[in-house]
Parts: structure tokens; sequence; C-alpha cells
């Protein structure tokens, strides 16, 4: 029984039900938003589906326990297929090169009375042949492309790489977020660093268009802010940089604003806040929301454009109003304080990761890529030539792989060469 | 250089469609010279074709891969050059006819797109762009390829011995082999394209895969053909089984292409 079990484990026949499974899971979670709270899901589908896709895992299926699973029998499947493999494949591949392979080699073609059968050997763009005897008579043999045999072999193995190397990596990496505007120190939650964001540019075109997000960068000790502990980068999208273990990256930008509230002419709270960031009024219920800058709100008398700030309103926590600020002006609703946005600028998101397993899963996908290559472009070929009492020569292929089109290049070079 | 990429594109589809109508009319016809003289024409509309993607690349300044339209002219470009390769090879026009079409719709499709050039957003401002969307234009020609073969071979057992299909198209056997021999280049290069994509998205977003809905549709295309060649080592699985996962390949391939952008928009929404 447990034989069976194992033998099933490490079929083909296994391999592709698992790969039918994944790929049938894969592409449903693609139509199933992904990550949604589990109100979502009631509200959008009728109660049974979503209580299907609520207790099945599919509201986060690519991290579901059963596509784990299936993700874990693959691996198991993969592994044991190459090591059952591992000693037969040796084998030949040792014995690949030698004429004693062509005994237990495929025959794919074979044609007799040829005159010589160098025309073939040299058609088929075999290496020189060895010579030698068998059963008293002289005997050509070549063979060539052997590492094609290791090509599903060394597939596999990059696949389960790549497999283990996403899979940990996932499981262990760590990401962190800072959102600042240029001349911040931010501390990196969860580390002992802090970022400094020394600069900040949205390069445009001269159509307005974003070229691109440039950021200056240091990474600093938290509990010595005086010591640059990962130094110095400049990063942008596509440019990230390694700083103290991390990789940073310029992820996204917003608008900020310069918010500032006085009394009697004092200022009071003198702060950058972001889009949606929600400001509490000094030591009262209130508080202010910046919901969007805009540009062009308005027109002055001279045609230029004056810029707006739309903000809300909250008290306890409450909504109570919304409005737009022109640049200049002052909030309403507050009195007795004065408050006002100004200086707009961009704030950049900088995410700084860890995934020490990256490396593994890259070298898996490269394996992959080497094991195609092998297995589709090095098609292991053998050709010998043994010749008859009359002195004419038989000669075999054997290209398992490259079946009707071998047999036929085969059989053209036989025709070529006129028999005797 | 924009103006003539728009002439060149013009002419291309023009001439796609007189070699595509002259494939049917060699079919119809059963006259060689008519098929021979296709494919010339159709060779003739590839260099136009890549005349005028060159144009586009001068024009605007940078691989002519980074949108709908830019893609889909790639794509047919791809598949037009594989095409041909395979009809030369193999000396078998008939594929021209059934593959022919193919072309002439994907570039109708880019013809419906917009050829407006737009500076690059961040995203795609990296060396890995030319990498990734070149691999996939041949993996797409590649499957487009096999998909024509798939579903001649699953017509050729109606094909009645000594006709000129039967003339023509190669036996079942053959078939099956070539199909195979253009899947493993489309796996090849569709696994260049997932690898070199994961690469570029670590460095642009972060995270070399993010299950966005183009990334699963390309890893659901390479699974399908990764099923294939299961099916193929598989005794009594190889021909049919197979012929049919070439033909879903392709619609999958076609999904992720179309599909994707029309109907999961994620991260990929320009491509």
């Amino acid at each position: 029984m447990l034989k069976k079990i194992w033998k099933f484990l490490s079929s083909m026949r296994f391999a592709i039900i698992l790969l039918l499974l994944v790929t049938l899971a894969c592409a449903l979670g693609s139509f199933i938003p992904q990550g949604q709270e589990t109100e979502w899901y009631f509200e959008t589908y009728s109660p049974r589906l979503a209580a299907l896709i609520v207790g099945t895992g599919m509201d986060d299926l690519y991290h579901s326990w059963w596509l784990l699973g299936l993700t874990g029998f693959l691996c198991a499947n993969l592994l044991l297929c190459n090591l059952l493999r591992l000693p037969q494949l040796l084998r030949r591949y040792r014995l690949a090169g030698t004429p004693a392979q062509r005994r237990s080699a495929p025959v794919t073609a074979s044609a007799s009375g040829l005159a010589s059968p160098d025309p073939v050997f040299a058609g088929l763009h075999m290496p020189k042949p060895i010579e030698t005897t068998a059963e008293g008579r002289p005997l050509r043999y070549a063979a060539k492309n052997r590492a094609g045999l290791w090509g599903a072999w060394v597939c596999h193995l990059g696949i389960l790489l790549l497999i283990v190397g996403f899979t940990l990596g996932q499981m262990s990496h760590r990401e962190y977020t800072v959102v600042g505007v240029p001349g911040q120190n931010l501390p990196v939650e969860g580390t002992d660093y802090a970022l400094g964001i020394d600069d900040f540019q949205v390069l445009l075109r001269e159509d307005d268009t974003v070229e691109q997000y440039l950021a200056q960068v240091t990474l600093y000790d938290l509990s010595d802010p005086a010591h640059v502990t990962g130094g110095q980068a400049e990063i942008s999208v596509n440019h990230p940089a390694d700083l103290g273990g991390f990789r940073i990256y310029q992820n996204t930008v917003g608008r900020a604003a310069r918010l500032t509230i006085a009394k009697d002419g004092q200022v009071l709270q003198d702060q950058i806040c972001c889009l949606g960031d929600q400001i509490s009024l000094l030591r009262t219920p209130v508080s202010l929301t910046l919901q969007s800058y805009v540009p062009d709100y308005d027109r002055a008398e001279d045609g230029s454009p004056v810029a707006g700030y739309a903000y809300a309103v909250y008290i306890n926590d409450e909504f109570y109003t919304m409005d737009v600020q022109p640049e200049g002006g002052s909030i309403g609703y507050l009195a007795p304080y004065e408050a006002s946005y100004s200086e707009p600028q961009y704030y950049t998101i900088i995410q700084l990761k860890r995934d020490r397993f990256s490396g593994i899963a890259l070298a898996g996908g490269l394996l992959t890529m080497l094991g195609l290559f092998l297995a589709f472009y090095l098609q292991p070929k053998q050709v010998w030539a043994l010749q008859a009492e009359d002195g004419t020569w038989t000669v075999t292929g054997s290209c398992p792989k490259g079946g009707a089109l071998f047999r036929d290049r085969f059989e053209e070079l036989v025709k070529e060469e006129s028999p005797c | 250089m924009l103006k003539v990429e728009n002439t060149l594109f013009t002419m291309v589809m023009i001439i796609y469609f007189v070699s595509m109508i002259l494939y049917f009319v060699f079919v119809a016809a059963k006259k060689e010279k008519i098929g021979k003289a296709a494919a010339l024409l159709q060779t003739c509309g590839l260099v136009l074709h890549t005349a005028a993607l060159v144009c586009r690349g001068i024009g605007a300044g940078r691989l002519p891969m980074t949108n709908q339209y830019e893609f889909a002219t790639s794509f047919a470009w791809g598949l037009s050059l594989v095409g041909l390769i395979f009809v030369y090879k193999f000396r078998f026009p008939v594929l021209g006819a059934f593959a022919a079409p193919v072309v002439f719709l994907i570039i109708g499709y880019a013809a419906m797109q917009s050829k407006e050039v737009k500076g690059l957003m961040p995203a795609l401002q990296s060396n890995w762009l030319g990498f990734h969307v070149s691999t996939a234009i041949i993996a797409y020609g590649a499957f487009g390829v096999s998909f024509v073969l798939g579903l001649l071979f699953l017509f050729r057992s109606r094909m009645t011995e000594g006709s000129f299909w039967a003339q023509h198209v190669p036996e079942k056997e053959k078939l099956d082999l070539i199909g195979y021999r253009s899947v493993c280049l489309g796996l090849l290069f569709l696994t260049f394209t997932i690898l070199t994509g994961a690469i570029w998205a670590e460095r642009a977003w972060g995270s070399y895969w993010s299950w966005d809905p183009k990334e699963t549709w390309s890893l659901v295309t390479w699974l399908i053909y990764a099923v294939y060649l299961h099916l193929r080592i598989r005794r009594g699985w190889r021909g049919r089984a197979a012929a049919i996962f070439a033909v879903v390949g392709f619609v999958c391939v076609i999904f992720t292409y179309i599909g994707v952008n029309t109907f999961l928009p994620g991260i990929h929404s320009y491509a």
C-alpha cells in the first residue's frame, strides 16, 4: 500500500493532476477580488457563494491552506521524481557517448547497404565517430548533446527552488513603509532605524507628465541619529538602493501641504500633513483632513491660476463639513482659531524591504530556463554504423525527441548517399 | 518618422490582407505557385513591418513596446516571423493559410488602438522592458503557430489520403512534432518573459510577484503548456490531447493579452 502511495506521489499522472488543479486555482483567484473584508463578499455575491468564498479561503486564495497544500504536493512530486530518476540518469549520462549505449538506445531510423556512413555522420552534424569493433566487425559510433539528458531534471530542480524560495520569502520577508517630505527624519516602525528624506523631486516633462520621482535618503541608527548606519543613496522608480541590509524603493507619491494653526496672531501648531492625514486641532474635539490639492481651483484677476486645498472638518471624529481654502486664504469654521494650508508639496512613500530568499527564487528561475533550453535544444543523438561482411555499412540513428523530423533528415541523407 | 511609420503600417496591413487572400486562393485553387507567392508576399510584408517598427522606435525615441498599439503590432510581427520560419523550415505553406488570418486579426486590433506617442511613465523606464516584451512577442508568436498546428492536427484525420490537404499537411506524427517544437520555443521564451518581468517588477514595484492578473494569467498559460509537455510524454496522450492543450493554451495567451486588460485590470493595465 505504502509502495503504491509512494509510486503515485512521484508519478507523472499525479504531476499532471496537480498542475491542472494549480492552474484552475490561479485562474479562479484572478476572477474573485482578493483580500476584501468579509462583509464585502456578502454584499457583492449571494449569501451561499459568499459563504463558499470566505469559507474556503478563496478571498485570499493565493495564501490559502489548500493552495499551499497543492503546492506542497507539487514540490514533493518534483523532489521524488528527481530523486528517483537521478541514479538512472547518472548511469545513462555516463554510458552516453560510449558505443555500449547503442544497445539500449531506441532506434529512430536505420538504413543498410551504404558505401560509406560518413555523409550521414556529417549531415547530422555528429562529432568525429569513435572507430571500434563489435562482433568482430568495424563499428563507428558518435553521440552528441548528452547534456540534454539533464534538461527535465534541471528544470524540475529550478521549479522546486523557485517555489521554495518564493514561499520562504513570502513567509519571512519584512516590509516597512515610510511616508514623508524632504527634511524629515522618520522612524522605520518595527526596526532600530530611522530614514532621513534629504530631498525629493518630481521631475516633469514639458507636457506636465511625470518623468521620474527622485529621492535622496539616509539610513540612521534610531538610538543615535548622528550615526549614519547604512549610508546615503539616491533612489527613483526602477532604481532601488541597498542600505543597511534593506532594499529601499521609491514607491509612490502624493500631495502634502503645511498646516498652520494660530490664535490671536500666535502660531500654535505648524506641521506638514499629507493627503488623508487627520490632524487634531490642539486640545479640541475638532480635526482637519486635507482631501485634495487643486492647482487651478480658481483664476486671479490677471488670469493666473489660484490653487485650492479641499479639506474636511470632523468633530469627535464625525464628519462635519467639507470646503475649499484658496491659496492665501484661511479655513473657516474654527473660530477663535485661524488655520490655513500653504506650501503645497509632494510627499513620498518609501518602501524598505528584506527578503533573504529572493536569491534562491532567482536561482530557481535561471535553472528552469537552463533546464528548458537543455531539454528542448540539446536533443541527445547517437548514430552508429556497422560494416557488413560485403563491405557495406548499416547506419542507425537514435534521437527519440527528434522523432519524424530526425527520421526525415536521416532518410534524405541516406538517399543522397547512393547505395552500392 | 512617425508619419513614415503610419504609411508603412497601412502598407503592411494591405500586404498581409492580400497575402491572406492569396493563401486562401492557394487552398481553394490548389495551386502551389500561389502558395509560394503568398509566402513571398507575407515575407515582403514582414520586411516592411520590421521597417515600420524601427521607424516607430526612432520616432518615439524608445523601444516600440509600451502600449496596446505597439504591443499588438509587435505581436503580429512576432507571429508573422515565427509562422514564416515554420513555413520555410518545414516547407509547409498551408500553415501560412491558417496563420495569416490570425496575423491579420491582431494587426487589425492594433489599428484600432491609439497610436499616440506618450512619454514613458517612470515604472516603464527600464532596460528590462526590451527583454521582457520582446521575449513575450516571440513566445506569443510561437504559441500562435502551435495553435494553428493543433487545429490542423485535430482536422488531419478528416483529410482524405491523396487529397490536396493530405498532400500539403504533414502526417499527424509530424504535425505533433512541429507543434511540439513550436511550444518548446514559446515556453522557453515565456519563461524568459516571466523571469525578466519578475526581476523588473522587483526593481520597479518592490515585489517580484504580486499575483497581478497579468502575472497570474502568464503563469496559467505557462502551466497549461507544462501540462501539454507532460501529456506528450505520457503514452497514449500524445497527439489529440496535446493538440487540444495547444489550442487551449493559445486561448489563454489571447486572454492574457486582451482579456486581462479588458476584464481584470491591475498594475499591468498599460500593457
